[in-house]
């Protein structure tokens, strides 16, 4: 039972793997991206842990800078991959455009409030 | 022209006709005294000297003279009233109850004396300051243990105490070794009114009843419940001395002997007269009269007293107390003085150090609130006035720039936050030049 579960497991590994290497470049340029946001904001949040909270704001804003980044780059991943039929009418530039725009002022909020 | 000179000393020297109590110059004070009998102006003249000698100016009326009052044109004649007029029923002029109150409620002090028999009107002051006279006429205080020897046996009305308040500022540093001969009314103080002290209070054994007929009933007034003489303080510091014996104040209970039944002591002379005058003192503030001056307060290091504080700053406190000592104002010492920083409660409350000349100071930390404080001192001691002091300070928050910046614990949010920056910068180069 144990191993047929192991073999299960890496049965199931190597299916995704196989699809995902069917996934676009440029969809995996993103997953590569909001993985090292969410490395970063793991990293803050234990750091945190350890030194205490003093300066919250700071701890905050770092935080929430890389939430936000990573939430942006999910939903300009949702908006630009193709079989997503849902935004099949909004070209990718203009998609990458919002994500442009949002990013900066998401980073002017937090310039503000890193203190 | 010389006309003109006459009256301009003439409004030069009018402040200085008011012979109010002035925190400033508590001397060359007028004392208006209302007796029963001319006599007693001789039968006690050892009391009224001894004011007199310490630079009162007594002004001795009958009590039911038709011509006394106690003010003119709104204004105080007298800085306090003695009452040596036990049977008045009506005083004479435009004195009465209200008036006598109103006279105490403006900060004035009254010395009064009941006796036996006191006259309603009497008692209804008393009343009004606190003290409850025994309801039967005829009673007196007897006591059977404590009472003054005397050659005959006597019904054992005059008694001797000696149980004082306990009370430095009330009754002088000088202990009174003598115990007092009294003989008149007792009297009770209310409990929950914490303005009345007990200055002299009954032996446990005293009662208060007639002492012509049989005790039917149990007195009503038993033991050391019995306050022979009461002083009050009022809020606004005006004092009040209540007795029940007008003798005790006589030359011949000063100058007597007196020696307690059952000790083989024999004092040359009472304790009257240095009881009494000490009391006579406290009442007329030439002890326990406290001012405060120079209240300031500043950052630490600075010299200008700010506006404004603001949260977390350092602050120095500084207060300067000082006692009347009947003749100069001499610098208070104690260890108990407190400050308060205040809002709707004590966020500070600090013990005060003092110079010992007067000057009482502290340094403290503005807590991590801001509002609208306020520095308070409020210093209340048996026997000494209250002192009650307050002044407001707004504390604000620190400015937008006062903010600590570039704090080491925060590096790796800051290192975080422009990594992110650079990393969607790449992100956006790569993205865009992939294909």
């Amino acid at each position: 039972m144990a191993r047929s579960t192991t073999k299960d497991a890496q049965a199931l590994f190597h299916s995704l793997r196989s699809a995902y290497s069917a996934t676009p470049t440029n969809l995996k340029i993103i997953d590569l991206y909001v993985i090292f946001a969410v490395l970063t904001a793991i990293i803050q949040v234990g750091y945190m842990a350890i030194v205490g909270s003093f300066p919250f704001n700071s701890f905050l804003s770092g935080v929430l800078s890389c939430v936000g980044t990573a939430v942006l780059a999910v939903c300009l991943r949702i908006q630009v991959n193709k079989e997503n039929k849902e935004f099949k009418d909004l070209p990718p530039e203009r998609a990458f455009a919002d994500f442009v725009l949002c990013n900066l002022v998401l980073h002017l909020v937090i310039m503000n409030f890193l203190g | 022209m010389s006309r003109f000179v006459v009256f301009l000393t003439l409004i030069a020297l009018l402040p200085t006709l008011s012979f109010s109590f002035t925190p400033e110059s508590p001397t060359d004070r007028r004392i208006l005294v209302l007796l029963d009998d001319v006599s007693l102006k001789s039968s006690h003249s050892l009391f009224f000297k001894s004011l007199q000698s310490r630079g009162f100016e007594l002004e001795f009326k009958l009590a039911d003279d038709p011509k006394i009052s106690l003010q003119r044109y709104g204004q105080y004649l007298y800085d306090g009233l003695i009452l040596f007029s036990p049977t008045i029923e009506r005083f004479g002029g435009s004195v009465d109850l209200a008036a006598i109150l109103d006279f105490v409620d403006s900060g004035h002090d009254l010395i009064m004396s009941a006796d036996v028999s006191a006259s309603d009107l009497i008692r209804e002051i008393a009343t009004e300051c606190g003290v409850e006279f025994d309801e039967d006429p005829a009673a007196m205080v007897i006591d059977h243990t404590s009472f003054a020897v005397s050659d005959t046996e006597g019904d054992h009305t005059l008694i001797v105490s000696d149980d004082f308040i306990k009370s430095d500022v009330i009754l002088g540093k000088e202990k009174i070794e003598a115990p007092v001969l009294f003989r008149g009314i007792g009297h009770s103080t209310n409990p929950a009114n914490s303005l009345v002290l007990k200055a002299l209070s009954a032996s446990p054994a005293a009662y208060s009843a007639n002492p012509k007929s049989k005790l039917s009933n149990p007195p009503s007034l038993t033991g050391s419940a019995i306050s022979l003489v009461s002083v009050v303080q009022a809020r606004n510091n005006a004092r009040v001395l209540i007795s029940g014996s007008l003798s005790m104040f006589s030359n011949r209970l000063f100058r007597s002997g007196v020696q307690k039944a059952g000790s083989s002591t024999k004092h040359e002379k009472s304790g009257n007269e240095q009881f009494l005058t000490e009391l006579s003192r406290w009442v007329f503030h030439e002890r326990g009269h406290l001012k405060a001056v120079n209240v300031s307060h500043q950052n630490v290091g600075e010299a200008n007293e700010p506006s404004m504080y603001r949260i977390k700053d350092d602050l120095e406190y500084s207060v300067e107390i000082y006692e009347w000592s009947g003749t100069s104002w001499e610098p208070y010492v104690a260890e108990d003085v407190q400050v308060q920083f205040y809002m709707m409660s004590p966020y500070v409350l600090k013990t005060l150090s003092t110079n010992q000349k007067g000057l009482y100071y502290t340094a403290f930390k503005v807590p991590d609130v801001y509002g609208v404080f306020q520095f308070k001192v409020e210093y209340q001691r048996l026997g000494y006035t209250s002192l009650s002091l307050s002044k407001q300070i707004p504390v604000r928050p620190f400015r937008h720039n006062e903010y600590e910046r570039f704090i080491t614990a925060a590096f790796p949010y800051y290192g975080s936050s422009f990594s992110m920056m650079a990393g969607f910068f790449i992100f956006t180069i790569v993205y865009l030049y992939n294909k």
